[in-house]
């Protein structure tokens, strides 16, 4: 905070000038008080962990939400939207994850959609549409053929077609939303030098960020937020990676109170899943289209982290060991018995179990009872020649409702009405019992509530200290940390480093050393 | 564990608590299981409007009648069933009932004259037609409704291939009553063979490990990959199992008039759709029950039999019927 003072680069007034802006949703504070200064022309990175308030504040700049308290300037008047309309008359346009393109259409007929030149008797000017679109994408500098097929595009250009769309109008702030989540080392290239054209004209850019090299690479300034409040200011070119990491993390972060309570209540069951017993499961040099050469051995009681970033290939690891990915070469075993040519059918009966990222399309089938969600996975144990014995399935599903404190009316409640951590916990229940020799979860505990985090926490421990070897992909460092006897980096695919418990440091030592694996780090040093 | 048991459906279950044959019979289901409350009324009032109208209507004969007549479309609506609750759609059931028909009757002509070789013909037809169904749809990964629209033209033009359209007689005793004209205490075969098949059907969706899967691959394929099921064997088999049933549809249909005829129930596929998704199937999958079926199916029937009872031209008989579909599908859907 200290640093904003002493940084401010010239004295020209701010395009955007936000001032202790606050909003709450409920009992929850996003946002404490957060302010935030753009100038024109300038690239301005805006850093933070999930929750940190960085979606609630562009939530507000495009009149999704209104804050309730705090000021904000545009060209110093101040603004305050209520609709995504008022927002975009103010000149702020924002892009997107998720692109919104019509992809069966040619990026004139997407830039112009909606405001087709027309006839006096409704018929398309073509040839006008495709001029006019030209012209705005000359004015811009933004490379793109106005004729090509949106849908025949790499994902860079497509991403350039969504910000030549947004800067139609009268574009003053344009806000882009973890634009290159998606790309390539190339394609990120061709996407950064649209966006420096766009701001050498003078628009103001807000980047929104996991990617700490990308700061570097594209941004002038760069804007920390932890916990809904600022957690600094920097001039790119001043500051570096771990003093980024640091104001990310924070100085006095619940992690390192959480790390050392969490190792004294595993300390008996940590020590021993002994390093010389034999691995459970084993992968030797596996690669397909996503994973290059990994090496992993999960041991029985083990839980073991796999930490990266979104798209490094954590998931893509998972279901590899579960059949969703064929093992093109390689080898992956469990006990000894290879896994190479298996499908999560096979997976199951050889004891894999996986808890998915996404549990409401991967998870559960929304529609159906509890019993029927939980009893799914494992059929043939509720059956007898193919038919079910519906008094052993209820009886299971009551038991394991019961063991995993699912909050719910019975066994027959549609798993849609539940909340969200007690979805999970039902997806955790699918494969609660008989205990499976290897445990998979991909991001268990996200869009779940604190309380029914530390349950799920318990029942991961509870599966470990059972003898399954627990593989735990999180994004969540705190998480790892919390739970994890090894943790493993994983950068494109490949697993470059382990590092177990002894070793481990804090959250930010952890943080640092993913963004310090990245292909790409000479840049950021 | 009794103790986890709830008594009653608390409110925030009601009207979600859907297909759990999971400590409730089949009869509970009828009564209280999805919403068509509404049909349940409808086929009421419907039932008490035919009957003041018509004197005849109200009578056991009349009733076998429409059991009769019904066979057909209830036959194969208990395997539309496990197709559309596993989020496909079968439109080529009228076909591959025509092409069954003349590979039964045909294989009684040339190969040998007994009931057996004609039933496994005519069976053996439909399972194949399922099994193209099913492979291409699940292995081609072609939506259903093209897969079966596609079959739907092929199999009839086959079966007016064969005999350069013309019948085939059948003259085989055994096979007329087994199918068709014999009868047990009274009730004609076609009516037992309906019975027998939705008994069976309920059996297999609600009663089955298959049944359950079937239900998991309609209600988010994703989930029931994750959780290890074999989408693409459920779907096929469900496709199988209403092309045997259309097989069967065509033994009985071919023994009650003593020749199977390539030209024979076209367009019946509506009415077995009609019937399944106003029994409370859910046409985007994981939803419905083979009761509602069978009551979806002699809601159509009754309408059609009452309506021909009042004196109703067939032309205007076709309006109501459609306008009455609709309206019921609007009010027992979400």
């Amino acid at each position: 905070m200290i640093e904003q003072g002493s940084i401010s680069p010239s004295s020209e007034a701010p395009l955007l000038r936000v001032e202790g802006v606050r909003k709450r949703f409920g009992g929850v504070n996003a946002l404490r008080g957060v302010s935030l200064e753009i100038l024109s022309g300038e690239v301005h990175a805006l850093l933070g962990e999930n929750g940190a308030g960085k979606s609630t504040l562009i939530k507000i700049l495009s009149g999704v939400h209104v804050h309730d308290g705090g000021s904000i300037e545009i060209d110093g008047r101040p603004a305050s939207f209520t609709s995504p309309a008022q927002s975009r008359d103010a000149g702020v346009a924002v892009v997107y994850q998720d692109l919104s393109l019509v992809e069966s259409l040619s990026v004139a007929d997407n830039l112009m959609l909606g405001r087709e030149p027309k006839t006096r008797f409704g018929f398309l000017k073509k040839r006008q549409l495709v001029a006019q679109a030209e012209a705005f994408l000359k004015s811009q500098n933004i490379p793109l053929d106005a004729r090509a097929l949106v849908g025949s595009l790499p994902f860079a250009y497509r991403q350039m077609t969504e910000i030549a769309k947004a800067l139609m109008g009268d574009v003053r702030l344009l806000i882009l939303d973890e634009p290159t989540s998606a790309l390539t080392d190339d394609e990120e290239k061709i996407l950064f030098e649209a966006i420096r054209a766009v701001a050498a004209r003078g628009v103001g850019v807000i980047y929104v960020t996991h990617r700490l090299n990308e700061v570097f690479r594209i941004s002038n300034r760069v804007t920390v937020f932890r916990d809904g409040q600022n957690a600094g200011t920097f001039v790119t070119s001043q500051t570096n990676m771990r003093q980024l990491v640091g104001a990310i993390v924070g100085p006095d972060h619940a992690v390192l109170k959480a790390d050392s309570t969490a190792a004294g209540q595993s300390m008996p069951s940590s020590a021993p899943p002994g390093s010389l017993e034999k691995p459970v499961l084993e992968l030797r040099g596996v690669s397909n289209d996503r994973l290059d050469r990994t090496n992993l051995e999960l041991r029985s009681g083990e839980i073991h982290g796999l930490a990266g970033l979104i798209g490094s290939g954590r998931t893509e690891i998972l279901q590899t060991i579960f059949g969703l990915r064929p093992v093109q070469s390689g080898d992956a075993s469990l006990d000894g018995v290879s896994l190479n040519r298996t499908d999560p059918a096979a997976a199951i009966r050889q004891g894999i179990a996986l808890v998915p990222e996404d549990r409401h399309v991967q998870g559960l089938v929304l529609e159906h009872s509890i019993e029927r969600n939980l009893t799914l996975p494992r059929l043939p144990y509720f059956s007898r020649f193919g038919w079910l014995q519906h008094r052993s399935a209820s009886e299971h599903a009551n038991a394991a409702m019961h063991r995993l404190a699912v909050k719910a009316p019975g066994a027959s409640t549609t798993v849609k009405n539940l909340s969200g951590g007690n979805q999970q916990k039902v997806v955790f229940g699918k494969w609660n019992e008989p205990r499976p020799r290897v445990l998979l979860l991909d991001e268990p505990t996200v869009g779940v509530d604190v309380g029914a985090r530390e349950e799920i926490y318990g029942v991961i421990r509870a599966a470990a200290a059972a003898g399954s070897g627990v593989l735990l992909v999180s994004s969540d460092l705190s998480e790892l940390l919390q739970l994890c006897d090894r943790i493993s980096i994983v950068v494109d695919g490949r697993i470059t480093k382990t590092i177990a418990r002894q070793e481990f440091g804090s959250a930010e030592d952890l943080h640092h050393l993913i963004q310090l694996s990245q292909p790409s780090e000479e840049h950021a040093a | 564990m009794t103790d986890t048991q709830s008594p009653a459906n608390p409110p925030m279950a009601r009207g979600a608590a859907v297909n759990q044959p999971g400590g409730r019979s089949a009869l509970q289901h009828l009564l209280q299981g999805e919403r068509p409350y509404m049909l349940y009324v409808a086929f009421a009032v419907m039932l008490i409007v035919f009957s003041l109208a018509s004197p005849w209507f109200l009578s056991i004969d009349n009733f076998l009648n429409i059991g009769r007549q019904t066979t057909l479309v209830s036959i194969i609506a208990v395997g539309m069933t496990f197709v559309i609750i596993s989020r496909q759609i079968d439109l080529s059931v009228a076909s591959t009932l025509a092409l069954s028909g003349m590979s039964a009757s045909l294989a009684m002509a040339f190969v040998a004259n007994n009931w057996v070789v004609g039933a496994v013909a005519g069976l053996g037809t439909g399972a194949l037609i399922g099994l193209i169904n099913g492979v291409l749809t699940t292995r081609l990964e072609i939506p259903s409704f093209l897969v079966t629209l596609g079959t739907l033209s092929g199999a009839r033009g086959l079966a007016l291939m064969v005999t350069n359209t013309k019948p085939v007689i059948i003259t085989n005793e055994y096979y007329f009553a087994i199918f068709g004209e014999g009868s047990v205490l009274g009730v004609p075969a076609p009516i037992l063979w309906t019975l027998g098949v939705t008994i069976a059907g309920i059996l297999l969706l609600h009663y089955s490990v298959y049944g359950r899967r079937v239900y998991a691959a309609g209600g988010n394929p994703t989930a029931a990959l994750y959780s290890g099921v074999h989408i693409k064997q459920v779907t096929t088999l469900a496709f199988v199992l209403t092309g045997t049933l259309a097989g069967l549809a065509s033994l009985i249909l071919s023994a009650r008039s003593h020749a199977a005829r390539p030209d024979v129930v076209q367009g019946m596929e509506l009415d077995v759709i009609a019937s399944v998704i106003l029994g409370g199937c859910s046409l985007f999958g994981g939803r419905g029950f083979v009761l509602g079926t069978l009551l979806g199916s002699l809601i159509i029937g009754t309408l059609n039999n009452g309506l021909v009872l009042l004196g109703v031209s067939s032309s205007l008989q076709l309006v109501i019927k459609g306008a009455i579909i609709v309206a019921a599908v609007a009010f027992t859907r979400r």
